[in-house]
């Protein structure tokens, strides 16, 4: 098993994080996700972050407008909501909490 | 004899789609909702999924060109990727739980077994079973603890623009927020 492959579920489970990292930095559209993660190891499609952002939704975390749009239909514009901010600086103290215990150990 | 081309309706666009092309998105769709068995998102992210090709089919039509076959459809579906249901909710410890909320969306009565179900990560399916199980095993007393559930558990918010309730979800939450108002408990 490559470190890689040993990586895979924990990448997948912190997508959420990055999700809702990207959605707390400004107001965004799927597209604009979309590019931010594409060329990271955390590139995503659309089959995999709809669901995402509808769970998100459903938990209150994330919520959306729609927006017109020059060209096409009306889209789906995002932006955290206060709970949705709450868990984000709380996964943000984890998640440095974390880097420092993995930084401390073994040295 | 051949159909020549199908009109499809994705969401809020309409196209133009050969027959392969239509049947290989009638499988992409199908496999999809498949997926998102008991999902209650599942409309909303099929509305969505439906939008991403009718946008990535159109953007790929070359000029003029008014038919989307397979030479378009196929990579835009690649580009989309397989629906992937989503990971179990992060959570930090000693952070905030989950709320219980009841779920309208999807709701057989009122959404307590759905919200129960998103709550501690268990199939809706089996704890339906279960509540009806228990109906027959406690003679009756499982309606009023589904009635106290009904009356406590919040609801999650409605779906913006979402496609309105089902007569028993509806009625059911017109009822509960008639009894808060009336005992003067905030709904949530």
């Amino acid at each position: 098993m490559t470190a890689e492959t040993k990586l895979a579920p924990i990448r997948k489970g912190l997508l959420e994080f990055l999700v809702l990292k990207i959605v707390g930095a400004r107001s965004v559209y799927v597209a604009d996700i979309l590019r931010r993660l594409a060329g990271t190891e955390f590139a995503t499609q659309e089959g995999t972050l709809y669901p995402l952002l509808s769970k998100l939704r459903r938990e209150d975390l994330v919520l959306y407008e729609w927006q017109e749009s020059d060209a096409g239909p009306p889209r789906k514009y995002y932006r955290l909501t206060e709970a949705g901010k709450a868990q984000l600086a709380a996964l943000d103290e984890y998640w440095n909490l974390i880097n420092r215990t993995i930084a401390d150990i073994g040295t | 004899m051949q159909r020549i081309s199908v009109t499809v309706t994705l969401n809020r666009s309409t196209l133009q789609f050969d027959e392969a092309a239509f049947q290989r998105l009638e499988q992409y769709l199908a496999d999809a909702r498949r997926t998102l068995e008991g999902n209650p998102d599942r409309e909303e992210i099929l509305a969505d999924l439906e939008q991403a090709v009718a946008d990535q089919c159109t953007r790929r039509l070359a000029a003029g060109a008014t038919t989307i076959t397979l030479a378009e459809l196929q990579p835009a579906l690649d580009e989309i990727g397989q629906v992937q249901a989503p990971g179990p909710t992060l959570s930090v410890p000693g952070g905030a739980a989950r709320p219980l909320r009841q779920i309208s969306e999807g709701a057989v009565i009122s959404g307590v077994c759905l919200g129960l179900a998103r709550y501690f990560g268990l199939d809706v399916g089996l704890l339906r079973i279960a509540a009806v199980l228990l109906l027959f095993v406690t003679g009756g007393g499982m309606i009023l603890v589904y009635l106290a559930l009904m009356l406590l558990m919040p609801y999650a918010p409605l779906e913006r623009g979402g496609k309105p309730l089902r007569k028993i979800p509806a009625k059911s939450r017109s009822f509960v927020e008639y009894v808060r108002g009336k005992l003067g408990v905030a709904a949530a």
